[in-house]
């Protein structure tokens, strides 16, 4: 086939944001919000079809069936027309935060809780994808997709559905965002074995997973989910400054000054006491705003509290109360026995909210205290002699993008479209082939 | 978004953000793509300030012999204070040709250089396809002169009179090509498609009808449009001998109208150039469309099904609970 040479398209599509690009790329192309907007009312093409009397009456009731009787017509009304457009009145990404601020459109997420919820919505997404920003025509490429943990196999075969019968795409393979995520970590130097078995800690936007993976499987039943994510920092950001009477408190503002000066300390008393001492440790961040008038925001002891809600999440929420290091340890020793010495060994970051300085660092050592107490509790009990459990975090550079990074990185080896289900497979099985994938061969 | 624009919009990104004004120069090692096996690489490779922008296109020799280096050396040329033309043995490896931007001296000063000199390198691949086509245009103009169309002839019919060109063909994708016959009165641009999958062949007959239509109907401008599924064209029956793949063609006939100008000429290139990719792009909408329905449909007739379902009252309910095996409940009184 002529897809032999051109570049694998890697699509994720997250709750928040989706990232396009090609294989072989070191970061994605378009990072996108994962949006759509669509014309809000009497225009769209479901709701037309809702106020039909009955659904059953045979003429006219597709787009494609009045375009082919309109032509019979001597002049089809414009009202027709117009209609007949509605299914191509549509902006996704920036674009559709841009539309979605004026009159007549309103704006969907069809990815909720990682998982697709509007079919519909999403194969225009995709469409628009795949045609307007990455420019490529589907039947010459092969796609890699992602999935998050524990997405139900019905949901794969959509996909496929999609893929296959819409767009006609060469080659299809969809691979669990977390073992991406263990894939992206092997750029790290201190990754020595390019194994697929790791604990994966993603925190993005709205939600934080522990993951534990064994040899490309993911253990589902160990799956823990935290609802502590960069949207609460933020928010935590923002209210210390409204506490505090600053100028400028927007949710802006607040982004910008977690992006730019939290990092994650190593002792929280230490830390407090290193900032009355040296005032100079408080710094300040301008904001501009709409009118040229340049605002000055102190930055204070949010710098290090805000990442600390990881570590004590009691400062600030009520109802969810377990460190982050507990959870990855309650999480591996949910797992089978026989990988627990793995997953200990490598742990790995990704998503935006775990690239605050440190962050690695400090997981590190809460868990290897709370590994060692065990380990010391057990040998007191039992007399003998335990060999150690060595417990790794490894952070590296790419963990912002990491699963997308991890996407690229498997999809530009040349045994992966051996991998992928080719729309023949697809034509001759039917989509529950998509249901199983064999996993990468771990190159050694 | 009804069509599909010519520029990459990767390329038009990458370029706005360097040449803006407070940008922080980076690595950059990116491959980007493009419709019918056009590939871009854009790369800092010596210095962060120096961009090199290569483009491998899949019928390059077929373009070449058509002047395509010539025409890009003389769009590319009016910047080339701070852009060197690398082409043939000096592109990039794996590239066809090849453009090296040094940002530090690119001093554009109004928005409007800027802006141009984004629109031009986003519209590589089209001005890449343009030359052959540009060529044909040319040799219409001469055939034209040496013997003027019959004015009378408006419909297009062929007359006696009538003197052609060479037939330029240009394989631009595995089995696929696009032919240019240049004539006295009209240029024909000839496109010959396969779809890999049998529905596409259905929608592309009903959309091609509506191509034919529109002329009939109401938008006389329009260039007249023909399309044969299985016969080969007369135009091209010399160079395509057999049609072994199923091959549909699809025919535009340019009139004098859409030639007149160079801005004209410019237009009809762009849209021309783009149409397979517009086609295809637009026979994939209408089935998501059509699946749009069909999963509404079948979200009706649940919902039909579900009202039909007959209420159980409590006591029924009790007096069928059965175990596993089938076996009943007795009440013991």
């Amino acid at each position: 086939m002529a897809s032999i040479n051109t570049p694998a398209v890697v699509m994720d599509n997250g709750t928040g944001m989706t990232k396009l690009g090609f294989a072989g790329n070191d970061a994605p192309s378009w990072v996108i919000p994962t949006a759509i907007a669509t014309r809000a009312t009497g225009t769209s093409g479901k709701s037309t079809v809702s106020s039909k009397p009955s659904f059953l009456s045979t003429s006219g009731a597709t787009g494609a069936g009045n375009s082919i009787t309109g032509t019979s017509s001597p002049s089809p009304s414009l009202s027709s027309i117009k209609r007949d457009m509605a299914d191509l009145d549509f902006y996704i990404g920036d674009e559709a935060l841009e539309a979605a601020k004026g009159p007549g459109y309103s704006l969907h997420y069809p990815v909720r809780h990682g998982q697709i919820d509007n079919w519909d919505q999403m194969e225009r997404f995709w469409e628009t994808s795949i045609f307007k920003y990455l420019k490529c025509e589907p039947e010459d490429h092969y796609f890699l997709l992602t999935e998050p943990p524990l997405n139900p196999p019905e949901n794969r075969e959509n996909t496929a559905e999609i893929m296959f019968e819409s767009f006609n795409c060469a080659g299809l393979y969809i691979a669990v965002q977390a073992v991406l995520a263990l894939a992206a970590s092997w750029t790290s130097s201190k990754v020595v074995d390019r194994t697929l078995t790791g604990t994966v800690v993603d925190s993005g936007d709205g939600v934080t997973h522990v993951i534990p993976v064994a040899e490309g499987y993911v253990i589902a039943s160990a799956i823990k989910n935290i609802p502590l994510a960069g949207r609460d920092i933020t928010s935590f950001i923002q209210t210390m400054l409204r506490e505090r009477g600053e100028p400028n408190s927007s949710l802006k503002t607040a982004e910008e000054i977690k992006q730019k000066f939290c990092y994650v300390c190593p002792d929280i008393v230490k830390e407090f006491a290193k900032y009355d001492n040296n005032p100079e440790m408080f710094a300040k961040y301008m904001v501009d705003t709409v009118s040229d008038r340049k605002i000055t925001v102190d930055v204070g002891y949010e710098g290090f509290l805000a990442p600390e809600i990881f570590f004590n999440p009691e400062i600030a929420s009520s109802d969810f109360l377990t460190p982050l290091p507990q959870i990855v340890d309650t999480v591996i020793q949910a797992s089978p026995i026989d990988v627990r010495k793995n997953l200990y060994k490598n742990i790995v970051l990704s998503g935006g909210s775990t690239m605050f300085k440190d962050f690695g660092r400090r997981l590190q050592r809460d868990l290897k205290t709370i590994v060692n107490e065990r380990v010391a509790l057990s040998e007191s009990l039992s007399g003998a002699k335990s060999s150690g459990v060595q417990v790794q975090v490894i952070s590296h550079k790419r963990q912002k993008n990491a699963v997308w990074f991890g996407g690229s990185l498997l999809a530009q080896t040349s045994e992966f479209k051996s991998y992928c289900h080719t729309k023949q497979d697809y034509e001759e099985y039917g989509p529950n082939i998509v249901r199983n994938f064999s996993l990468f061969n771990v190159p050694s | 978004m009804l069509l599909l624009q010519p520029e990459n919009l990767l390329i038009e990104k990458t370029f706005t953000k360097a040449l803006a004004v407070g940008y922080v120069p980076m690595t950059l090692d990116r491959i980007v793509t493009d419709f019918d096996f056009t590939a871009y690489h854009i790369s800092t490779p010596q210095e962060k300030t120096g961009i090199l922008l290569s483009v491998a296109i899949k019928c390059w020799n077929d373009l070449v012999a058509h002047g395509t280096t010539e025409l890009l050396d003389t769009i590319y040329s009016k910047y080339s204070a701070f852009l060197q033309i690398l082409s043939e043995d000096n592109a990039e490896p794996g590239y066809n040709y090849s453009l090296y931007i040094q940002l530090d001296k690119a001093n554009l000063a109004t928005e409007e250089e800027k802006f141009t000199l984004i629109k031009d390198l986003s519209l590589l691949k089209r001005n890449s396809f343009a030359a052959p086509f540009l060529e044909a245009f040319k040799k219409y103009t001469e055939l034209a002169e040496e013997q003027p169309a019959d004015p009378n002839n408006i419909y297009g019919e062929d007359s006696a009179t009538r003197s052609d060109g060479k037939v330029i063909a240009l394989n631009y994708r595995d089995r696929e090509s696009i032919f240019i016959k240049p004539s006295n009165d009209r240029v024909t641009v000839i496109f010959s498609t396969i779809f890999s999958d049998e529905t596409d062949r259905v929608f592309s007959k009903i959309f091609l009808q509506e191509f034919s239509d529109a002329r009939k109907r109401s938008i006389q401008k329009a260039p007249q449009v023909i399309n044969s599924h299985h016969e080969i064209p007369l135009e091209i029956q010399s160079l395509e001998k057999e049609n072994n793949d199923n091959k549909s063609y699809i025919t535009f006939v340019l009139f004098p109208r859409h030639l007149s100008t160079e801005e004209v000429q410019w237009n009809t290139i762009t849209q021309i150039g783009t149409f397979r990719s517009y086609f295809h792009y637009h026979i994939k909408i209408v089935k998501c469309y059509l699946h749009q329905r069909m999963r509404f449909r079948v979200q009706s007739f649940t919902k039909v099904l579900n009202r039909a379902r007959r209420e159980v009252s409590e006591e029924e309910h009790k007096a069928e609970r059965k175990t596993a095996s089938g076996r009943r409940f007795e009440q013991r009184n």
